[in-house]
């Protein structure tokens, strides 16, 4: 499943409080160095437009966390009651 | 005029530090500084990568050092810079730091004269003289110049901390940034300043006096106060005996936190900071306690305050909170 897809399945009243937890993580990252330039690029390009917690903002987040925290994306995804999301993030965890 | 700059190491990915300034622009600051040390990443590509993503904020090099960077290419830096940013790029510029050069072999040798020299090196290159430049320490034939225009005035800003680089600052700076955070320090730093502006027949009104601190803001003065603790032991340590005396510090306990830096006894060196030390080499605490020793700073003189490192145990969190709770108490009045 895409991160666009899973996205879809976040109520949109979770958006601006989930995108300022995943930026957290983000930020404090061991395996920060792990983003690609070009997603980083792309997350700065949402931030400068305040716009990380729309739902183009929140999948290029989502995935930068993934490849830079799995556990912390867990984590976050757990905090927000995001059960079916986290699943499909990792189907091997059913 | 009041304004407020924002000091970033790029020990961090360059992602985070343009994150942070985004933030900072977004929150009223005036000024991004960016230090410039070999062993972190390149200053001008940290600053290239923060111009594009930013739009009105200043921003230069916080300090650059004439000793590992010739005159010349900081010149040519700082006006490819301009170029992304027009209008927005300043240029910080200073003796260095001894202990850093030492580790690359670079003596610091007639750092006055070094630096001034730099500073008339880089206006020369900025305008695009046609004449060489003979100087004790730097030299440029005639002809030495830009293939292209410079559009725009980049302010120099020298960075100083003795008094006789302070006075030089106040003679040939468009601005100068003060390394220090203690109001007397502050104070006496800016009497310097002012001499050397009169006896150089300058304007005070026409030098932008910047106290450059170590900061800490947090919502809790304990948590303000932890992560200035390795930057307090290291000031403490590169301190001269009459910076020490004068803050109660003995020379034996700043030699003993030396010692144990340099031999990576970081528990021991930074155990040995206490209370007094943090007041003496860094503003720090809740937002209402920064606002107050801000204001404080204010009033010796100076018109630009900066967040230096380490900004807060959070540095998103300690960005936000110093501009939601500290920046609109000046910004309004």
């Amino acid at each position: 499943m895409s991160y666009r897809e899973l996205v879809k399945r976040i109520p949109h009243a979770m958006y601006e409080r989930l995108s300022e937890k995943l930026m957290d993580v983000l930020l404090e990252a061991k395996g920060g160095g792990d983003v690609p330039s070009s997603l980083a690029k792309t997350i700065l390009y949402y931030w400068q437009r305040d716009q990380l917690a729309s739902e183009a903002g929140l999948v290029n987040l989502l995935q930068a966390v993934e490849i830079a925290d799995p556990e912390g994306a867990t984590a976050v995804l757990d905090e927000f009651g995001l059960e079916e999301v986290k699943l499909a993030l990792r189907p091997a965890e059913r | 005029m009041r304004s407020f700059g924002i000091e970033f190491v790029p020990m961090e990915l360059y992602w985070r530090t343009t994150y942070y300034s985004i933030q900072a622009e977004r929150l009223g600051y005036d000024n991004i500084w960016i230090t410039d040390h070999f062993n972190n990443r390149n200053v001008y590509v940290s600053l290239a990568v923060i111009a594009n993503y930013t739009d009105r904020i200043k921003l230069g090099p916080g300090v650059t050092n004439p000793y590992l960077v010739h005159p010349v290419m900081t010149a040519q830096s700082v006006a490819s810079l301009n170029e992304v940013a027009p209008g927005r790029v300043v240029c910080g510029i200073g003796a260095g730091d001894r202990t850093t050069l030492d580790m690359v072999g670079v003596e610091m040798k007639a750092p006055l004269r070094t630096v001034r020299e730099a500073v008339e090196v880089i206006r020369r290159q900025l305008a695009r003289e046609k004449g060489g430049y003979e100087g004790r320490v730097f030299r440029t034939a005639a002809g030495a110049r830009f293939n292209f225009k410079v559009q725009n005035p980049i302010p120099i800003y020298v960075g100083a901390q003795g008094p006789k680089m302070l006075r030089l600052a106040g003679a040939i700076g468009d601005g100068a940034l003060i390394n220090a955070s203690h109001p007397d320090d502050i104070r006496e730093a800016v009497r310097h300043i002012r001499r050397g502006v009169e006896r150089a027949g300058r304007r005070v009104e026409d030098v932008d006096i910047a106290a450059y601190t170590s900061f800490s803001v947090a919502e809790s003065e304990k948590k303000a106060r932890k992560p200035v603790i390795p930057v307090v032991a290291y000031i403490v340590a590169g301190s001269p005996p009459s910076i020490l005396e004068k803050h109660g510090v003995s020379t034996e306990v700043a030699d003993q936190i030396r010692s144990d830096l340099a031999n990576r006894r970081w528990g021991e060196a930074f155990g040995a900071v206490d209370s007094d030390m943090i007041d003496a080499f860094a503003v720090c605490g809740t937002p209402e306690q920064c606002t107050e020793k801000i204001d404080a700073l204010f009033k010796t003189g100076i018109t630009q305050f900066v967040t230096g490192s380490p900004l807060g145990p959070n540095v998103r969190g300690a960005i936000d909170l110093f501009g939601r709770e500290v920046l609109p108490h000046f910004k309004e009045s």
